[in-house]
């Protein structure tokens, strides 16, 4: 995994972890790898690894079981929130982009219509 | 706690020149931690003085409050205390030579970092290259069980694949209370792995921060931090 150097590490590692529990690599229920694995893994601090997952259990996204290690959460609201609020904050990247390109939220709506679908005919073409 | 490491106004000449004055520096268990400075700016001296190998005849510092220098030597496992031995011994002999020179020293450790570092119980030192005799090194200094690791520049002059051993050697066998001061001119190398940087400049630690606050806080990388305080004077 590439660091970007200006933003806290365990941040990105947080961001990484969410991603890999949307995409199912971490599916519910299952179990995080060991902290120190995951510092060698990701070639960071075994005390930025601890704050991340810190973190995630104080949002309810991992459960930590004494002696056995943390586990992916299997609430379904908290996985659900978690998928919304990835996609939020992408979109509100992009709304933040295209307001300061003065468009309007009509022109912005129009302007992502006619390019999710010309996405999908160059996938499908 | 208490801090592994306390410095109060410590100030050191050499040959009549003054390299360090009036520095002061804590530092807590636990932790990895940058030494950053120009070449010339004092690095070296001050690790050599904290492990002991220069006096510090005011006894300015203090290591778990050990203040005597020659028991200090014992508690601090240094880079530059590797080598020193004679002929051209195998790497097996010189894991049995500090074996029984260290009451510390781990066998094991030290045979199972030879292998995570590729190197060869049976090469002969002479005949090792710059980069896998800076991982002996390492090996020799990460085999020692204690609470503080000094490595200095142990990324200077080798390739990026053997800096990714030498990295995961660290997460992987830093004792989880030590603390490693690792010193560096490309903060580069290690900035994903710093819990906080001390910088040494004008003879003293100009800045110590943590890594986060300076991403978080400041909003700058540690390579432009660090950099920040020599543009100022242009």
């Amino acid at each position: 995994m590439k660091f970007d150097d200006k933003i806290p590490i365990y941040y990105q590692i947080k961001q990484y972890i969410y991603k890999e529990i949307i995409i199912n690599h971490l599916t519910p229920g299952s179990k995080v790898p060991a902290v120190r694995q995951l510092a060698l893994d990701l070639a960071v601090n075994v005390n930025t690894v601890q704050r991340s997952l810190r973190e995630l259990i104080s949002e309810g996204v991992l459960e930590s079981q004494r002696g056995k290690g943390n586990f992916v959460t299997t609430n379904p609201e908290i996985l659900n929130n978690l998928r919304k609020n990835i996609v939020e904050e992408q979109l509100s990247l992009m709304y933040d982009h295209l307001a300061s390109l003065q468009l309007t939220p009509d022109e912005m709506i129009q302007a992502l219509t006619e390019y999710v679908n010309k996405r999908k005919e160059t996938h499908h073409g | 706690m208490a801090n592994l490491l306390t410095i109060n106004h410590l100030s050191y000449s050499r040959n009549l020149q003054l390299i360090l004055k009036d520095l002061n520096l804590e530092l807590p268990y636990g932790q990895i931690v940058g030494l950053l400075g120009t070449n010339g700016a004092g690095k070296t001296t001050l690790m050599r003085l904290i492990a002991g190998n220069y006096i510090d005849r005011k006894n300015s510092i203090s290591i778990n409050t050990e203040t005597n220098s020659a028991v200090r030597k014992s508690l601090v496992s240094f880079t530059e205390q590797v080598g020193g031995w004679s002929g051209h011994p195998r790497i097996f002999k010189i894991g049995n030579f500090y074996d029984a020179l260290y009451e510390d020293f781990n066998l094991t450790t030290f045979n199972q970092l030879l292998s995570n570092l590729n190197l060869s119980p049976d090469q002969r030192v002479n005949q090792l290259s710059k980069g896998n005799f800076r991982k002996l090194v390492i090996a020799v200094t990460l085999a020692r069980q204690t609470d503080l690791y000094l490595l200095d520049e142990p990324f200077d002059g080798i390739d990026s694949m053997t800096r990714k051993k030498i990295i995961s050697s660290i997460i992987q066998w830093k004792p989880e209370n030590a603390t490693v001061l690792v010193s560096d001119h490309h903060v580069g190398d290690i900035a994903n792995l710093l819990d906080q940087v001390v910088i040494i400049k004008d003879q003293h630690v100009a800045a110590q921060e943590a890594a986060d606050t300076i991403r978080e806080t400041l909003g700058k990388d540690i390579e432009t931090y660090y950099e920040d305080f020599y543009r100022e004077e242009l």
